[in-house]
């Protein structure tokens, strides 16, 4: 037993987030300001539409509401903590975040059978969606892995990581609790780290333009515009 | 004494009363689960004029880096280890050489007197009812609140017969806790000032009150009498509850999105040659 961070956790849990953090920020802004057609994903129209749905929907609807339940405990911990002081409302959370977080898996699951089994999509797939998917699905297991192994989540994250996000944020790291976590868990937090600094380099900023009129404007023909030739 | 002098005292005094308090604080954040100073043994040894049975350069090095002390085979620091059972001491964060010989001081200091501050939790030795297994179990199961506003120990622990989905798995099973650190002086002390790396940022700021220490000791006390561990059963019902709760899902996205494109492109286009 030992209550010393030791070097490494220094490194991933101390300075590789504020690293992660500059990057996003630095490049985000960067990339806006240069390309600013950049900031979307590619229409699906002219691809595959079957396969697509297995792997839009559910991934989008699971990570939506796992993120939203992460950042609840980041916001307001001790209304997460007096939800769960009745063990049904905490076994509810519980189960309700494994099944989105599983939906997510299923998704992203399908989002990458279909990039492998088309060939059009393939065309179209850069490296960075590939080093993203990666990224993802170490992220999803590592969080289904915690879940089930290390329950429950809803509230020793807002006991323990939510007061080391906070110490982060005040530029004052406290990475005691944190590194004397599980493994799985420490995958899963470094990893969203490596996502969030990965993420300015990748098709993922279309978070930040989320195209809402979509959600009631009727579809549209997309025309794709290539110089002849090209 | 001029004006001159006394701020010279006062110069002189505030530091070293800064570092007595400091030290004190220090000791009660990271020292207290395991030592006393007077109140006999805990998981470590009772520290009253620990000076007296080893010299200052030792102890100092030795509080800077148990660990190193008896990796190097050092006989006294090995006998320590086996009469805490193997507990090593942890390396604590923050030790150095300035703050393990302020420490030094102050349980020198603490010796003397007739009843230290750091005399321990003077815990109840009157049988347990069934109500305060009972207050106990609701404390774990977090349906009675900590007073000091600490998570509730199924947030990380689960023991035996905890019913529903069990509890946490983050930390070990407590059915048997009370075995484990040899009764109820040394449990109710860890759960006033838990060491570990993990519980003792949290329970810092939020620490059981004495009461509270007690009651938690009767439900372990009662839990390790019956024996046993929690199983993986629960485990399980988790997993195939949220199973069947994504493939209930899955099935109503499909439901929901029925009249969905099944291609969004070539009825589009289609549509658009008709209506010329």
């Amino acid at each position: 037993m030992n209550g010393s961070p030791h070097y490494l956790d220094e490194l991933l849990f101390a300075v590789f987030p504020y690293m992660a953090f500059f990057t996003f920020f630095l490049v985000t802004i960067q990339r806006y300001r240069m390309q600013s057609f950049s900031y979307s994903s590619l229409s699906s129209q002219f691809l595959e539409n079957q396969q697509h749905f297995w792997g839009l929907v559910p991934f989008h609807y699971g990570i939506l509401a796992v993120l939203t339940g992460h950042i609840l405990g980041f916001l307001i911990p001790r209304e997460v903590l007096l939800f769960n002081s009745v063990p049904l409302r905490l076994y509810f959370l519980e189960v309700s975040g494994l099944i989105f977080a599983l939906l997510t898996l299923v998704g992203l699951c399908a989002a990458i059978a279909r990039r492998l089994s088309e060939s059009k999509i393939r065309r179209v797939t850069t490296t960075s969606d590939w080093v993203v998917f990666v990224l993802l699905v170490i992220q999803v297991v590592s969080g289904i892995w915690v879940a089930l192994f290390h329950p429950w989540g809803s509230s020793w994250f807002a006991a323990t990581a939510t007061p080391y996000l906070w110490s982060l944020l005040k530029l004052n790291p406290e990475i005691q609790s944190i590194a004397a976590m599980p493994l799985a868990v420490k995958v899963h937090i470094v990893n969203a780290y490596a996502l969030i600094g990965f993420f300015p380099f990748t098709r993922l900023v279309h978070i930040l333009v989320v195209p809402n009129p979509y959600l009631w404007r009727k579809p549209q023909v997309v025309r794709w515009y290539r110089r002849a030739g090209a | 004494m001029n004006r001159f002098n006394v701020r010279l005292l006062v110069a002189a005094i505030l530091p070293a009363l800064g570092g007595a308090q400091e030290a004190a604080e220090f000791f009660r954040q990271n020292c207290v689960s395991c030592h006393t100073i007077g109140g006999g043994r805990l998981t470590g040894p009772d520290l009253k004029d620990v000076g007296q049975r080893k010299d200052p350069a030792w102890l100092t090095r030795f509080l800077m880096n148990p660990q190193g002390m008896i990796n190097s085979g050092d006989a006294y620091a090995l006998q320590l280890q086996q009469q805490a059972r193997g507990v090593v001491m942890p390396t604590v964060q923050g030790m150095n050489k300035a703050r393990a010989e302020a420490l030094l001081g102050l349980i020198e200091a603490e010796s003397k007197l007739e009843k230290s501050q750091f005399i321990g939790l003077q815990i109840s030795d009157r049988p347990f009812t069934g109500e305060d297994i009972e207050q106990g179990r609701r404390m774990f199961r977090g349906t009675r609140k900590l007073l000091n506003g600490g998570p509730p120990c199924i947030s990380c622990h689960t023991m035996k017969d905890l019913g529903g989905l069990g509890g946490g798995r983050l930390a070990p099973d407590l059915t048997r806790v009370f075995e484990r650190l040899e009764g109820r002086k040394n449990l109710a002390s860890w759960l006033f000032a838990p060491a570990t790396p993990t519980m003792q940022p949290i329970f810092r700021k939020h620490p059981l009150d004495a009461n509270e220490a007690l009651l938690l000791v009767a439900l372990f006390e009662d839990s390790a009498k019956r024996g046993g561990q929690d199983d993986s059963v629960a485990l399980l019902n988790f997993f195939f509850l949220a199973l069947g709760g994504a493939v209930i899902g899955l099935a109503a996205c499909d439901a929901a999105w029925k009249r969905r494109f099944r291609a969004v492109r070539r009825p589009l286009v289609r549509g658009m040659e008709l209506t010329r």
